[in-house]
């Protein structure tokens, strides 16, 4: 009891008295604790989270020191609210064990007492029955009161046992309500504790709310600060800029309005002269107005009195026209008369007609008749012109072959001589001279082959042909061809399309040549000569000298085509000049190249083309005419040459010749002679020489006789002996 | 006021009045006639404001504006004149049916939405409840039925249900007032029936006898103290819960205490008796009743034979979860049922023995049943006399048992040998998170053996070492580590919460930077 009393009134006292220096030592205690929890949760978990952690704001950082100190607040309170419950149990498991205790002593006593008051009581029953045994009175009074004194003994036991109990209860009691009292304490201090701590954990509440609010306003203005800032710089270069920008605009309004005001002012002059200049024109139009009035007046004047003029006139047409149709029908009965006579007479001159043309007819066929005949009769004379032309021209031929030949057979088995080879081309010919100027110039595209094929050639060989060397001697060969080349360029136009198309697959060469023939053909061009015209269009009209040197050339040249039959040694002599004549040209140029020189422009070539064709065409409109009936007779036939060909044949042995000939006889007659005797000569010769075979012969036979074989002495062997004697 | 002189006649003659009023009370020439107009009124108010103010033109010239109208609506000689709005008549009828609502309720379904809250808010609390109980199911009204009723009303213990709080109070109350025997079950049946569906728990505190002898002198001695205890008579029963809980069918809770409230100077131990009848009836209703969850039996002097007979009844209850026989006189034979209870024939989470008289064997039992049982939680035999052996048996039981949660061994007379196990206990078991050892005589070696388990955990989360003798340094450490183990568990807490709450977190888009430290619902830090 003491002790749980020690303890009751200690308890709260320790409690009251340690609590502040223990709420003090846990608070160190907590706050140190916290601090090693942090540690052990920040330090040691991870740097990085460390790293993490102090980037978090303060304000988070005052939330986790604010939990942790309400959580120790939480913890405290109810620690201290705890404790008294706590207190209470450990009171009453301490007043258990001691009432257990006592329970237990208070047990054992009451069986320590029951056991002696039963000893008692057995013994005092015993007793009883002793006492029944006892007859004597006093004894048994005695008896008695010895048992009344046990019994009350007992009782006196037993009561003061149970005052002992009572006392104990009272006790109880005392301590039941003390108990009381103090579990009222208990419980009031509970909750003065309670609500204290209600206050202290709000009041930390409140102040740790007030903390995060400061942390976070703290925050918030730092961060306001910054974001002011921010903002304040941003506003700065807002600020800035819209200046800029107003000045800028300033200055550009200003430009504007300047713009303005000059266009204004341009404008407004510009509106001035206009106007002024529209003022004049409605001046000028108006004047014209007038003048048109005036001259509307005029005409309407004009107009009237022609109105006035007209109408007399109408007038008068009209009488006139009565006047005419009364003519009209007159004239009209004349026209009737007049077609029936007309009517008349066509069918007379139908008749008439009928008639001649039947007469042509006729004619026309006696006409053609005729012309068969003479046909006919052209062709027979042709013919036998033609064959007696060849009679005799074989039989020359004959002759001169035999003269040829006796004349070669002279020279050389007589005279010893190489024979003079005389020029026999005329003999080349048969049948009788067509137009010598033809034959004598080659056709225009042999040429054109030959300048084109051998222009790479060399000269030599164009000295040696006889037909290239005409033209070549009149104009070189390299200015021929530039200047075809250059027709082929310029006068592409006259080759058809179709052509072109075609000569595209082949060389250049070929194909320039094919177009020159086809451009050729298409300007009509056919000789030798016709090229050389052509080139002359194409030179240059050089100064006079040339030209007449040119046409002396020309001049040359007709000579040179007359005098074709001429000896060869004046055709040589002509071309030896020829010759010359190119050196002498050569030398004038001078230095430039002759082939070079007289070229005229690409450009002109169609003009001098166009003058070629105009000239060329003169010349064949006068041919032209005759040309359509043109009847191939031997009168048209030139005959001029024909005298001189055959001259050649008589004079291809000339008096010198004859001489020689003469003298040869002469000579070859004796030599005859000569050759007779000669011949008798030989013929005795001849004979001597057979009677000496025959003997020979005959010798043989008798030497090879079978008879011989059997002589002792062979006729050989004497005969050998005798030509070897020694 | 050189401008009143301009406008027409009406205003000149508000100014006039004007005039008037601010000097004296409209008993002028002109007042009687506008005496009962609101005009005057104003006009007063005006000059008032005009008094007030130096220079009142504007107010002056806006209240003219605004009175105009009114100034020219006057009707003489009408006492009765009121601007007053007539009422509507919506508002009539609601009034109408409001105060004839016990008469006839049923009008109030039939009623538009808006109008029915205005009846609702107007009716009387004190309408009796077959009117109200299954018409109402507006929160407004059973709060102000509460708050009228009641000075306390937490209404977080009913699952913030005002009905439900004031159905099960209500019945609360009729069954504590409840006299076996003499008070009329009229009352009792009828409210039974109108809130049996809106009862979840009941909280009963205490439970009359039946008034046998009806004038006992209080003043009687020990003797009729005596008598009285000894009068233990089977005639002496409680009110039977019999008829009551089969006509709760959402009975979740049950908390009993066979015992009277406030005695006083009426004390008698018959008060407080728990009769064997009164048992075997409560008995075989807590086991008819299915559905009851969490069932506690305070106070109620509950002994060994009791609890056989509860237990007994109770044994292989589908659905009981708490048992709570705190405050009683169990010991070990009880124990010993309780610990029968527990192996595998119950689905009990919640165990509270808290203030009996087990000692050693019952210690034993219960230690025997905790390494066969995997669904015990939470235990407490606070305030039991286990004793050192008793607490070595409980603490090898810990060592095999991995559901225990929490264990309240405070107040049990343990000794050093019991901190030794303990201490493998902690070194062990990963489940346990909160020990009490408070008010046992562990002394200083024990405390140092505790220590050296202690440092080896991670899990215990709270153990209170009050008044164990175990030394300071000892204690400060193992403080330490406690919290050490504290802030990890609620860093692994909201770890854990943030996959739960990853759609509450979406939902709520929390402002700047207060996202870490805010917690999640789930997340409770103790």
């Amino acid at each position: 009891m003491s002790s749980s009393n020690e303890e009751e009134d200690v308890g709260p006292s320790v409690d009251s008295n340690d609590m502040e220096e223990r709420i003090a030592a846990r608070r160190i205690r907590i706050a140190k604790r916290a601090d090693a929890a942090r540690k052990a949760l920040l330090g040691e978990d991870l740097n990085e989270l460390k790293e993490v952690k102090e980037e978090i704001s303060k304000s988070r950082k005052q939330i986790e020191d604010s939990r942790l100190r309400l959580t120790k607040l939480r913890k405290d309170g109810f620690e201290l609210v705890s404790n008294i419950r706590v207190a209470g149990d450990a009171r009453e498991a301490a007043r258990r064990t001691i009432e257990e205790e006592a329970k237990r002593h208070r047990k054992e006593k009451l069986e320590s007492e029951a056991k002696s008051a039963a000893e008692r009581f057995d013994e005092i029953t015993k007793k009883w029955e002793s006492a029944l045994q006892k007859e004597v009175p006093q004894s048994l009074h005695e008896m008695l009161l010895q048992q009344k004194r046990s019994c009350d003994s007992m009782n006196d036991e037993k009561n003061k046992l149970i005052t002992d109990f009572q006392q104990d209860l009272k006790a109880k009691d005392d301590l039941y309500v003390k108990d009381l009292k103090k579990m009222a304490e208990d419980i009031d201090l509970m909750i003065e504790r309670m609500n204290e701590q209600v206050d202290n954990l709000s009041k930390g509440q409140r102040e740790e709310l007030e903390e995060i609010e400061r942390a976070f306003v703290a925050e918030r203005n730092e961060l306001l600060e910054v974001q002011r800032k921010k903002w304040e710089e941003k506003m700065a270069f807002r600020y800035e800029k819209e200046e800029e920008n107003l000045v800028s605009r300033a200055r550009r309004v200003d430009d504007f309005e300047q713009q303005l005001q000059h266009l204004r002012v341009q404008d407004a002059e510009e509106y001035n002269m206009v106007k002024i200049r529209l003022e004049t024109d409605v001046q000028i139009l108006e004047q014209q107005l007038q003048q048109m009035r005036a001259t509307y007046q005029l005409n309407q004047e004009k107009l009237e009195y022609n109105f006035q003029v007209l109408k007399k006139r109408d007038d008068e047409n009209t009488i006139t026209k009565s006047q005419q149709k009364r003519k009209i029908t007159r004239l009209q009965d004349v026209l009737n008369a007049l077609r029936q006579k007309l009517a008349k007479q066509e069918k007379s001159y139908k008749d008439e007609n009928t008639q001649l043309s039947e007469d042509y007819k006729r004619i026309t066929e006696q006409f053609h008749d005729l012309q068969r005949k003479s046909k006919h009769f052209l062709a027979t004379d042709a013919k036998k012109f033609h064959d007696i032309w060849c009679m005799n021209e074989e039989e020359l031929k004959g002759l001169l072959k035999e003269v040829l030949e006796v004349d070669r057979v002279i020279h050389e088995q007589q005279l010893g001589l190489p024979p003079e080879q005389p020029d026999l081309s005329f003999t080349e010919n048969v049948g009788p001279l067509v137009n010598s100027q033809k034959s004598s110039g080659a056709s225009a595209s042999q040429i054109l082959h030959e300048v084109m094929s051998n222009q790479t050639g060399s000269e030599a060989d164009a000295g040696e042909d006889a037909a290239p060397a005409t033209i070549y001697s009149r104009i070189s060969a390299h200015t021929i061809k530039q200047i075809l080349e250059l027709l082929c360029d310029e006068a592409g136009f006259l080759v058809e399309q179709k052509l072109n198309k075609l000569l595209a697959p082949l060389e250049k060469d070929e194909r320039s040549l094919m177009k020159l023939d086809n451009i050729f053909s298409a300007l009509g061009l056919e000789t030798e000569e016709d090229i050389h015209k052509l080139s002359t269009y194409f030179m240059n009209i050089r100064d006079k000298k040339e030209v007449d040197r040119q046409k002396s050339l020309e001049s040359n040249m007709e000579l040179n085509a007359e005098g074709e039959p001429a000896p060869e040694e004046d055709e040589a002599d002509n071309e030896i000049r020829m010759m010359m004549d190119e050196a002498e040209d050569a030398d004038e140029l001078g230095d430039i190249p002759s082939d070079c020189v007289d070229l005229i422009h690409p450009n002109e070539v169609l003009k001098a083309l166009r003058a070629f064709v105009e000239d060329t065409r003169k010349g064949a409109k006068q041919g032209g005419g005759k040309a359509q009936f043109h009847l191939s007779s031997l009168e048209d036939r030139d005959d001029s040459l024909d005298s001189e060909y055959w001259n050649k044949y008589a004079t291809l042995l000339n008096a010198k010749k004859e001489r020689l000939w003469d003298a040869l006889i002469e000579a070859l007659e004796k030599y005859n002679e000569v050759l007779h005797s000669r011949s008798t000569l030989l013929s005795e010769t001849e004979a001597l020489r057979q009677q000496n075979a025959e003997l020979r012969l005959l010798l043989h036979q008798y030497v090879n006789s079978k008879v011989n074989a059997e002589l002792e002495i062979p006729p050989t062997r004497v005969l050998q002996l005798e030509l070897n004697p020694n | 006021m050189s401008e009143n002189q301009e406008p027409p006649p009406t205003v000149s003659e508000g100014g006039e009045e004007k005039a008037t009023t601010e000097g004296d009370p409209p008993a002028g020439s002109k007042a009687p006639s506008r005496s009962v107009s609101v005009t005057s009124d104003k006009s007063q108010i005006s000059g008032k404001r005009s008094l007030e103010d130096v220079v009142p033109d504007e107010d002056a010239q806006e209240d003219r504006v605004g009175d105009w109208r009114n100034m020219r609506r006057i009707i003489a000689e009408d006492p009765e004149w009121s601007l007053a709005t007539v009422p509507l008549l919506n508002e009539l009828v609601v009034k109408h049916i409001v105060t004839n609502f016990e008469n006839n309720s049923e009008v109030l379904k039939s009623l538009l939405s808006k109008h029915q809250k205005a009846v609702l808010e107007k009716i009387s609390v004190d309408l009796p409840l077959k009117v109200t109980a299954l018409l109402v199911e507006d929160e407004g009204f059973w709060q102000r039925c509460c708050k009228a009723r009641w000075e306390i009303c937490d209404v977080s213990a009913y699952g913030g249900s005002w009905k439900r709080m004031y159905m099960e109070k209500n019945l609360q109350q009729i069954i504590e007032l409840f006299v076996p025997e003499t008070t009329k079950p009229d009352q009792l049946e009828e409210t039974l029936a109108l809130s049996s569906n809106f009862i979840n728990k009941l909280d009963i505190r205490q439970l009359l006898p039946p008034v046998r002898e009806a004038p006992k002198g209080p003043d009687f001695d020990d003797i009729s103290d005596a008598g009285s205890e000894a009068g233990d008579e089977p005639e002496c029963d409680h009110f039977s819960f019999g008829p009551v809980l089969p006509k709760l069918p959402f009975l979740q809770e049950l908390h009993l205490t066979y015992g009277v409230k406030d005695c006083g100077m009426n004390f008698e131990w018959n008060l407080f008796q728990f009769t064997s009848r009164d048992c075997l009836q409560l008995s075989q209703c807590v086991a008819a009743c299915k559905t009851l969850k969490v069932f506690h039996l305070h106070k109620s002097k509950v002994d060994d034979d009791k609890v056989r007979v509860l237990i007994s009844h109770i044994l292989d209850h589908p659905g009981l979860v708490e048992l709570d026989l705190s405050h009683n006189i169990i010991s070990d034979r009880g124990a010993r049922a309780v610990g029968k209870f527990l192996n595998n024939h119950s689905q009990l989470v919640r165990l509270n023995l808290c203030d009996n008289q087990i000692r050693v064997a019952g210690a034993q039992a219960i230690a025997h049943a905790l390494t066969k049982n995997n669904l015990l939680q939470f235990l407490n035999l606070r305030l039991n006399r286990l004793g050192d052996e008793g607490g070595q048996a409980i603490s090898r039981a810990l060592l095999k048992n991995r559901t225990l949660v929490e264990v309240n061994l405070g107040s049990n007379d343990l000794a050093e040998p019991s901190a030794a196990i303990l201490s493998q206990v902690v070194m062990q078991n990963q489940v346990l998170r909160s020990i009490d050892l408070s008010c046992n005589r562990l002394g200083p070696d024990g405390g140092k053996q505790l220590q050296e388990g202690m440092e080896d955990n991670s899990t215990v989360i709270l153990m209170d070492l009050r008044l164990t003798e175990c030394g300071q340094e000892s204690e400060y450490c193992i403080n330490q580590i406690l919290h050490r183990n504290q802030e990890a568990d609620r860093e692994k807490r909201i770890k854990d919460s943030e996959s739960v709450n990853a759609l509450y977190k979406k939902s709520n888009i929390e402002p700047q930077a207060a996202h870490r430290f805010n917690l999640p619902p789930t997340a409770i830090i103790a």
